[in-house]
């Protein structure tokens, strides 16, 4: 009886293996295509006319900041150097505990003023307005601590543009950040109402985006390195296929741009889940498809900044685990849309994908662990057969790596040849090395998720030499 | 059991290992071969055959998206090496119905700039092919050649061409003022909203009235651009109108307001200050927001603090705003102590 027990968990695991092996194997082959389209497109972009051209569509950049005296400054000024013709960089201080505030303060010579912004949500409150002396489009609003999703309507709150543009403010930008991804709205304002694009991932981001791009270094630390990988294959494997298939549910957090009278519609950034923006990304495909309306959501594999990493496996499972609990919270939130016809693509692939890859994955890969085990002990089959297996995940893994890693070179060119045949070297290792870290996040997070846990466990920024 | 673990692992492997072979040898060959290219001269023109096959890649439609861009990247080949065929192919690009596609030949176009390249970008604003903003940003780029030709997209019968028409016209002072004026009276409001957005750029007493009219136009975003364009027209006579739409029923008309008045500085003053008793509250929170930020409030803070006017502005300003002076001011304070 056991035996047969153990055989069907067993079945079942290499099932699961299989099928999202071959989904991930199906999204790659219509991420390439969506890359070599948009890169064709991108080759016939005049940059520099849109960067001119006051026709190009203002934008208020929000910046959520909470705890941030290590990496304000610099997300800051590369916010304030962004190539674009008309933008206001909008720095929300979420009642940060440590000396975020102060930073700013004397970074860019702040002073406060009373403004009369509209109140469109409601926000835990502002205790004052900075404008800088230096810088005429920096505002700077110090409120008491509600979170990120109360901080960035208390932005919204303050927006003069037409298009807002959510960020981190841990994350550097390129020049041209805002350019890339406003280049599709600026085509067509009236369908494309969010983009998001790629973000690579530093220990320090502003050290490294100080390198100019073709011969930008990755940080070769393997912890670093596995997380830049993993933002590799969820942008450029996933993610631009999602948007090219009509289901991209994920407008992340440290590069999202939306118009804003489709967020002041359904009504802001939501507090009531641990994470805005995956959560937000499918409340707007909900409403639309709802109501039938004409849109479309993009994600772009342009790299548009990068954006700090855990350097330890402590603050990477505590993140980590906060990314499994709000897609769960998210993905039952709208377990109403799983092949639910009404919402087309998204219903009936999008939200399903998530259910099968995220939600349950922690479930099978558990199975994994306590059966796999015991069915060798019981004969069910030889550890060299075990063993086989796991190489083979560990080179299946590897080659869609490097897919994601040529799709990006091809679009970027921005890193050192040595670095990427690093990267590629390091590929079939992710098994062994990083992604016991990422179960055991996800298993955590899951755990938490079934207890209703809704912290945000922010984790520690990296210690890094003063400026 | 250990059979068919067996076989898909060894089926994965298969497949697996000679995939991520292939792909990191594309990536390292790939990234060496880009390189060496980045290194050579770009090439200055194209011969014979190559410019053969670019020139039949290049009119030849394409139906699926990956042709499309081939002719795209076909069409911008022919363009840098200036070869005699692309005013005859651009035209056919430029009429594909894909807006992507055509925001392309938009871009070659304003590439060129030549006289035959503005008349192509004139007609494709006028029959809408692409995006009008893009083909409107490449038109603003090759400014002043375009102007003449802009005039008599005012009179179009389709109010998106009379829109694009008035806009396009904000650099050229000299041109259409006449044609503008009677524009403010349109029947489209993005029509009116984009004349007397242009007109903020002219002056006369023709201008001032037709600008000082659209302060009362019924739609809302006409009055945006009117309240935007009367600081710049009219001056600090337009004030006491601009501080009655302080009190406007829309919150973008009253923000355009107080950026207009910001602009006239402390010639707003008067009038921001008969605002202060306003039965609106918005209108009072305006008026004292408008004279903190034009320096009237530290002014009075500084050199007077005990002015019943002062009290007045904060008052209407509320406890904030006294506090945010009274920050200000004890800042210009320690800086004055620091220099002595």
């Amino acid at each position: 009886m056991t035996t047969e027990i153990l055989a069907v968990l067993v079945l079942a695991c290499l099932g699961y293996l299989l099928l999202t092996n071959l989904t991930y194997v199906a999204l790659v082959m219509v991420a390439a295509v969506e890359n070599t389209l948009r890169r064709y497109e991108t080759a016939s972009q005049g940059y520099d006319v849109l960067a001119a051209s006051r026709f190009t569509i203002p934008v208020s950049v929000i910046v959520a900041a909470y705890d941030e005296e290590t990496s304000v400054v610099a997300a800051v000024e590369s916010l304030l150097g962004l190539e674009y013709p008309e933008h206001e960089v909008i720095v929300v201080n979420d009642g940060s505990k440590d000396a975020t505030m102060s930073r700013l303060r004397e970074a860019f010579a702040l002073e406060p003023y009373e403004v009369f912004a509209r109140r469109v949500f409601t926000t835990e409150e502002v205790r004052a307005i900075y404008r800088s002396a230096d810088h005429p489009n920096l505002v700077v609003v110090d409120k008491a601590n509600g979170g990120k999703a109360d901080a960035l309507n208390a932005g919204l709150n303050v927006a003069r543009f037409r298009y807002v543009c959510g960020v981190d403010a841990d994350t550097v930008f390129e020049r041209e950040a805002l350019l890339t991804g406003m280049r599709l709205v600026v085509a067509d304002p009236a369908r494309i109402i969010g983009v998001t694009s790629h973000l690579a991932i530093a220990r320090d981001p502003g050290k490294v985006m100080a390198v100019p791009a073709g011969n930008r270094p990755i940080d070769r630390r393997p912890l670093i390195a596995y997380q830049h990988l993993d933002y590799l294959r969820a942008f450029f494997n996933n993610r631009l296929a999602w948007s090219k298939l009509g289901f991209m549910l994920c407008s992340v957090g440290a590069f999202q741009i939306w118009r804003r009278d489709v967020l002041e519609e359904v009504g802001g950034y939501s507090r009531a889940f641990t994470c805005e923006d995956i959560e937000l990304t499918f409340r707007v495909h909900e409403r639309f498809l709802r109501e039938g309306r004409d849109y479309e959501i993009h994600c772009l594999p342009d790299t548009v900044g990068t954006t700090e990493g855990p350097d330890t496996v402590r603050k990477l499972v505590s993140q980590r685990e906060r990314w499994q609990r709000v897609i769960a919270e998210t993905v039952w939130h709208y377990r109403f849309m799983w092949f639910n016809p009404r919402y087309r693509s998204v219903g009936l692939v999008g939200a399903p994908f998530y259910l099968l890859t995220e939600v349950l994955a922690p479930a099978f890969e558990l199975v994994a662990i306590l059966s796999l085990p015991l069915a060798i002990a019981l004969g069910l089959f030889s550890l060299e057969v075990f063993l086989l297996m796991c190489a083979a995940i560990a080179f299946a893994n590897a080659a869609l790596t490097a897919c994601a890693i040529l799709l990006d070179d091809l679009q970027s060119r921005i890193y050192r040849r040595s670095d990427l045949a690093w990267l590629l070297l390091l590929a079939p290792l992710d098994f062994v090395l990083y992604r016991p870290f990422i179960v055991w996040a996800r298993l955590k997070g899951s755990w938490r998720f079934l207890r209703r846990d809704r912290e945000w466990y922010k984790f520690e920024r990296n210690a890094r030499a003063p400026a | 059991m250990d059979e068919l673990v067996l076989r898909v692992a060894v089926v994965m492997l298969a497949l697996a290992v000679p995939t991520w072979i292939v792909l990191s040898l594309a990536v390292v060959l790939g990234r060496t071969s880009y390189e060496r290219k980045m290194r050579r001269p770009p090439p200055s023109g194209v011969r014979g055959r190559e410019a053969a096959r670019l020139v039949r890649r290049a009119s030849r439609s394409a139906r699926t998206e990956w042709g499309k861009w081939r002719r795209v990247a076909a069409l911008a080949r022919l363009e840098e090496a200036h070869h005699p065929a692309v005013p005859r192919l651009i035209k056919s690009v430029l009429a594909d119905p894909d807006p992507r596609i055509a925001t392309a030949a938009i871009r070659t176009l304003g590439t060129i700039g030549d006289e035959w390249a503005v008349d192509l970008l004139v007609s494709a604003l006028h029959e809408g092919s692409g995006p009008r903003s893009r083909i409107a940003a490449e038109l603003e780029r090759l400014a002043p050649d375009p102007g003449p030709k802009l005039v008599p997209l005012l009179r179009d019968w389709n109010p998106a061409v009379r829109f694009w028409g008035a806009t396009l016209l904000r650099p050229y002072p000299e041109l259409g003022e006449s044609s503008l004026i009677s524009l403010t009276w349109d029947s489209d409001p993005n029509v009116r909203a984009a004349a007397v957005e242009t007109l903020a750029t002219r002056n006369g007493p023709a201008v001032e009235a037709a600008t000082l009219a659209c302060l009362d136009d019924s739609v809302w975003f006409v009055r945006v651009h009117a309240a935007r364009a009367a600081g710049h027209v009219v001056g600090a006579a337009a004030a006491p109108t601009l501080t009655r739409l302080l009190a406007d029923e829309r919150w973008w008309v009253r923000t355009a307001a107080k950026d207009a008045l910001r602009g006239l500085g402390t010639e707003a003053v008067p009038s921001l200050l008969s605002v202060l008793t306003h039965s609106d509250s918005f209108a009072r929170n305006g008026a004292a927001e408008v004279l903190q930020d034009v320096g009237f409030v530290d002014f009075l803070a500084l050199d007077n603090p005990d002015s019943p006017l002062l009290e007045r502005i904060f008052a209407a300003g509320g406890e904030r705003l006294r506090e945010a002076a009274e920050t200000r001011v004890q800042g210009v304070e320690e800086r004055e102590v620091q220099a002595a």
